[in-house]
Order: C-alpha cells, then sequence, then structure tokens
C-alpha cells in the first residue's frame, strides 16, 4: 500500500469512526427529526436554565410524557441568558423562559416576542458570606455584589433594598454572571454577596458557607423574576400550541403549588433528568419553607410590569416607556385560568 | 506576478485597500439581501465605533488591554528569554525540564480560567496571568531552539577569543539567536492578544473583551459586538506592525536574508 493511500484511507477512517461515534452518543435525534415534521405536528422548542424559577418547563415536560398523552414542547437546557436571548432572537427556539426586564428590553429593541405567562413569583434571594462582615445590608456598600444580567428582577431588588437603605446608585458595584458561577465564586470569596433565583441561596446556605441576607419578598411584595416569552410569528401562525404551553405550565404550576409531596417528586425529577443537580437541592430550595417559591397565579399583571419597566428607566437600562400591550399578551393567561393541577402522582410512572 | 518580483508603491496600497473595500462591500450586499434584522451592516457598525467613542469608555477599555498585555508580556519575556536561553546552554537541563514543559505547553491558557481565578481572584492579576501563560511558552521555546541552533564553531571560535561562559551567552549565542527569539516573540504576541480578550471575558470589568461581553449582555446590540470585534482585529494588526519593525534592526536582520 502507498503511502497516500494509508494517509488517505486512516483519514477517512477517522472521520467515519468519530462521527459515528458522536452520531451514537451525542446527537439529539428527537430534536432533528422534530425539524422534519409538517409543520402542524412540529413541536416548539422552550428554552429553560436549571434554576427553580423556572420549574414548571421541567414539571410540565416531564408529567405531560409519564401520564399524559406525551411531551407538548421540546424543552432545551441553557446555562445563562445571553444564550437564550441569542437563540431566541436568531428563532432557533420559540419560547424561552426569561427574566421579566430582559423581556422588556428587547421588546423595546424591536425582537418579536410577548410576554405570555410568568414563571414563578418569589424565589429569589440576596445572599452574603455567612462568616463575613456583612450584618446588614448597609454594610454591602463599597463591595461587589453578583447579578444575573443587567435586565434582570435581581438587580432592581437590590435598587429597591437601597432606596430602603439609603444608598446611591453607585455604592453597590454590580457584576454580571452565569448563576450557576455564583456559589462557587461566593466560596472563593470572588465576590461578597449575590442577588440570584433559588437553588442558588439554597445551594449557598446548603454549603455552610452562604447566609440569606434577605428574601425578595422583604423589598418587593409579589415579586415575580422569570416569565414566558413566545415568539409573535407563533403567536400569529399556532395560536394553539401557544395556548397549549400557557396551559400545561399553569398545570404545573397548581400541582406544584399542592403540597410537599408533589415539590419532593418534582425536587426528585427534575434534578436527575433536566437540571443534573443534587434532588436534595431542590428540595431544600422548594420546601425550606414552603413559600420560599411560589407557582400560582401566574397570569401577568400589567402594575406589576408596569413597576418593573419605570424602574429599569429609573436605572437607566430601558430608554423608553413601552406600554404593556406591546409586550405582553394576556390572551392566554385568561384562556388558562379554568385550569386544574395535574392529575400525576409520584409512582404512577412506574406503575405504569 | 511572483514572490520575486519587487512591487511598486502605490501597488502596495492600492491593492489591500481594493481587498477590504470588496470585503466590506460584500458585508454590505449580503446584510441586505439576507434582509437580517439581528446582524449588523458595515453602516451601523460604524455608528456603533461612534457610540461606543461618545461614550467615553472606549480609550480606557483599549488601554487596559494594552496594558495587560504589556505587562504580562513584558514578564513573560523577562522570564521567558534568560530561561530558554539556560535551557539551550545546558541540554542536560533542558531533557529534565522538557516532558512537564511539553505538557504544559498545548494546554490552551482558557483552560487556566478556574486556576487563575482561585489563585488570584476576579481581576487584573488573574488576566496577566493567564496571557502569561499564553505567551511564555512560545518565548521559551524559541529561545531553546535558537541556542541549540547556533553553530558549533561560533561557541569554539568564542572560546578561543577567551570568552567565560557568561560572555560567551551574552555576546556570541544570544546575538547569534536573535533572530529565532524575534520570530517567538513575534509569536507569543500574537497569542498574548488573543488571550487578553478571552481573559477579559471573565476575569475582569474592563478591556476590549469586556467590552464584547457587555454589547452581549445589552440585549439585541450585535452592532456594538462586531465594532469591538473589529477594534480586536484592527489593535491586533497595528501590535504585529509594530513588533515587525524590530524586525529590520541591523543586528536581527541578517537572520532573515
Amino acid at each position: 500500500m502507498s503511502l497516500k493511500k494509508k494517509i488517505l484511507i486512516s483519514s477517512v477512517g477517522w472521520v467515519v469512526l468519530i462521527s459515528g461515534l458522536h452520531a451514537y452518543m451525542n446527537v439529539n435525534w428527537p430534536a432533528i427529526l422534530n425539524d422534519y415534521r409538517p409543520l402542524a405536528q412540529r413541536k416548539i422548542t422552550v428554552a429553560y436554565i436549571p434554576v427553580t424559577c423556572q420549574l414548571t418547563c421541567p414539571v410540565t415536560d416531564y408529567i405531560s410524557k409519564v401520564s399524559e398523552g406525551g411531551e407538548i414542547f421540546m424543552p432545551r437546557l441553557f446555562q445563562g441568558f445571553p444564550e437564550i436571548k441569542e437563540a431566541l432572537i436568531s428563532n432557533r427556539v420559540q419560547a424561552a423562559f426569561i427574566v421579566a426586564p430582559l423581556a422588556i428590553a428587547l421588546a423595546a429593541q424591536g425582537v418579536p416576542i410577548k410576554v405570555v405567562y410568568l414563571g414563578h413569583r418569589y424565589g429569589s434571594a440576596v445572599v452574603v458570606r455567612k462568616d463575613g462582615p456583612i450584618k446588614t445590608f448597609a454594610d454591602l456598600r463599597g463591595r461587589t455584589v453578583a447579578i444575573p444580567s443587567r435586565f434582570s428582577d435581581e438587580r432592581l431588588l437590590l435598587f429597591r433594598a437601597m432606596k430602603v437603605w439609603g444608598l446611591k446608585p453607585g455604592d453597590l458595584k454590580m457584576v454580571e454572571m452565569a448563576p450557576p458561577d455564583v456559589s462557587g465564586a461566593l466560596a472563593a470569596g470572588a465576590i461578597d454577596g449575590f442577588s440570584m433565583g433559588e437553588p442558588f441561596p439554597s445551594q449557598a446556605e446548603m454549603g455552610g458557607y452562604g447566609r440569606i441576607l434577605f428574601q425578595a419578598r422583604d423589598y418587593w411584595p409579589d415579586y415575580m423574576s422569570c416569565i414566558l416569552v413566545v415568539r409573535q410569528d407563533l403567536i400569529d401562525k399556532r395560536p394553539e400550541v401557544v395556548q397549549e404551553l400557557v396551559d400545561g405550565i399553569a398545570r404545573s404550576g397548581l400541582w406544584l403549588d399542592k403540597g410537599k409531596t408533589n415539590r419532593e417528586d418534582a425536587a426528585d425529577f427534575v434534578g436527575r433528568f433536566y437540571y443534573r443537580q443534587k434532588p436534595a437541592l431542590l428540595r431544600w430550595a422548594l420546601t425550606k419553607p414552603m413559600d420560599r417559591v411560589v407557582y400560582s397565579p401566574l397570569a401577568p399583571r400589567k402594575p406589576d410590569f408596569d413597576m418593573v419597566r419605570d424602574l429599569m428607566i429609573e436605572t437607566g437600562v430601558l430608554n423608553k416607556k413601552i406600554p404593556f400591550e406591546d409586550y405582553a399578551d394576556t390572551r392566554f393567561s385568561d384562556g388558562a385560568i379554568s385550569q386544574t393541577a395535574w392529575k400525576y402522582e409520584a409512582g404512577i410512572a412506574s406503575a405504569k | 506576478m511572483n514572490s520575486l518580483a519587487e512591487t511598486s508603491k502605490w501597488e502596495r496600497i492600492f491593492w489591500p485597500i481594493l481587498a477590504s473595500a470588496l470585503f466590506i462591500a460584500t458585508w454590505h450586499y449580503c446584510v441586505a439581501w439576507s434582509g437580517t434584522r439581528v446582524f449588523p451592516s458595515p453602516r451601523q457598525v460604524e455608528l456603533g465605533i461612534g457610540e461606543l467613542l461618545h461614550k467615553n469608555v472606549l480609550w480606557m477599555d483599549i488601554i487596559d488591554s494594552l496594558r495587560r498585555v504589556a505587562i504580562a508580556f513584558g514578564t513573560a519575556t523577562i522570564v521567558g528569554i534568560p530561561l530558554g536561553l539556560a535551557l539551550g546552554w545546558y541540554p542536560e537541563a533542558n531533557q529534565v525540564v522538557n516532558p512537564v514543559m511539553q505538557i504544559l505547553r498545548p494546554i490552551s491558557p482558557i483552560a487556566w480560567i478556574p486556576v487563575a481565578i482561585i489563585f488570584f481572584g476576579v481581576g487584573d492579576h488573574a488576566a496577566i496571568f493567564l496571557i502569561f501563560m499564553g505567551a511564555f511558552f512560545p518565548i521559551v521555546v524559541a529561545c531553546i531552539n535558537g541556542t541549540g541552533n547556533v553553530p558549533s564553531t561560533f561557541r569554539r571560535a568564542g572560546r578561543n577569543f577567551g570568552l567565560s561562559p557568561t560572555q560567551l551567552l551574552a555576546r556570541v549565542i544570544f546575538p547569534a539567536a536573535l533572530p529565532q527569539i524575534i520570530v517567538g516573540l513575534r509569536l507569543a504576541l500574537g497569542i498574548a492578544w488573543l488571550v487578553v480578550v478571552a481573559a477579559e471575558m471573565v476575569a475582569v470589568d474592563s478591556g476590549l473583551g469586556y467590552l464584547i461581553i457587555d454589547s452581549r449582555n445589552s440585549g439585541k446590540r450585535y452592532d456594538l459586538v462586531v465594532a469591538a470585534m473589529i477594534l480586536i482585529g484592527v489593535l491586533g494588526l497595528i501590535l504585529d506592525l509594530c513588533f515587525r519593525r524590530l524586525e529590520k534592526i541591523k543586528s536581527v536582520r541578517w537572520g532573515f536574508q
């Protein structure tokens, strides 16, 4: 065999081997096959990140898969908001759970999306080092605090607390970090505190290095953070799909609020199959105490969003008073008003 | 035209400008034809650069990036050249150190990020450490090879003139290896410029890398992202052009002819 032939055969062999292994181990076949279905049957992709504010997304997927007529959408895990934002802008995902101010900002910048539902209420907290020098909020003056995004309710929450404590806008140094990184950064002392959604406050608490300075509700009654946005073209072309999605999320919210058993069950399957987090961590975030995060009622309300928008303008991340109707569509939440909790109970899946 | 032909002065200016103009025109029409509302056109990017200048952060970011590269690259040069010369001079020592260095060398400086944050926290030091890791190995390797490639007649001639080992290293070996060292330094500077952007994306809140992340985080502002990318490219080119002037210095020019 000549050298040329040897090189050719080994390169082709290498490419075939790598491609075969890739197809076997990495490719998400259901997602690819989904793209070749006729439009009417095609499932939409819903983006989410592993925070409990978005727990209704995996819960809906899991319950509809194991106990109802099959999955109603394709959930897709992301690790941070910039990536979700880009996927949403470029139409790689048709719906996404993002923070409310980001949705308002994107809509104001001309991205065709609408808020159709909330992800949760409460469930964010400001956390500082357990043995550190910060005892009250005023001690944070001149310190570094991590936030998930400049367009986040967690950032606005800090501003609300700053008003109460008489701190000026420049008194706190805020850095944007991907939520999964903050606990490690706090433990390593790279930041003095963070304002994040669960389960990251719980993670710092369980790890023994974090202490909750305050919960979101202490400075923001009816606090909301993650909301569900849908692209406008989907609303126009397939409103029934959006309604099905919102119905599912509503039913999951009610199911999660039914009791501790459901929450513990959710912590188990979401931690194992979706978030790749320890179920014990989610159990802590969801049940200690039970109202740490609340999943009903989740219909978007104009006053809540107006307040967020005005706070965004005040803190310099939005430059126009965009009206609620321009970025929200309440007909799906109205349509979901008579939904009831899933009938699913832990163990049904295995019994079947 | 082949590589031997002398290009005339106007050609050396004309063709690059034509190519750049063609590139920008292609870009402009691709954006126009595809009708994308996400990716910016050259005009929008120009406005983006104007906006960055107007916000008065651009110069600070540029200076921060250049400062980090200067410190890290300078340290890598000061540590790397003597170390490389010594290892090239004593092949036995090189044999001992070589395996470890060959393992460390292919590790991307980006892979050092978590470790850098643990060692240095979030801030300037971590970024400078990352750039140092990127620039250090090419310099050392270039020095080892440069020293090794010095013809043994040079060494023997030096010894015959009665030079002590230190004098021999400083006055014979180093100048003889200099052309190769300069190539290594230029390579290292290129890598340092690649790494500074990546390092600033995670560890700090200033500089051109941060500018990219900051623009990305401000919603649908891809005009600012592309503007920052172009600035990084242009500054990298300027750095390289400056460095190439070193190759024209008389004491190293012989190595390139």
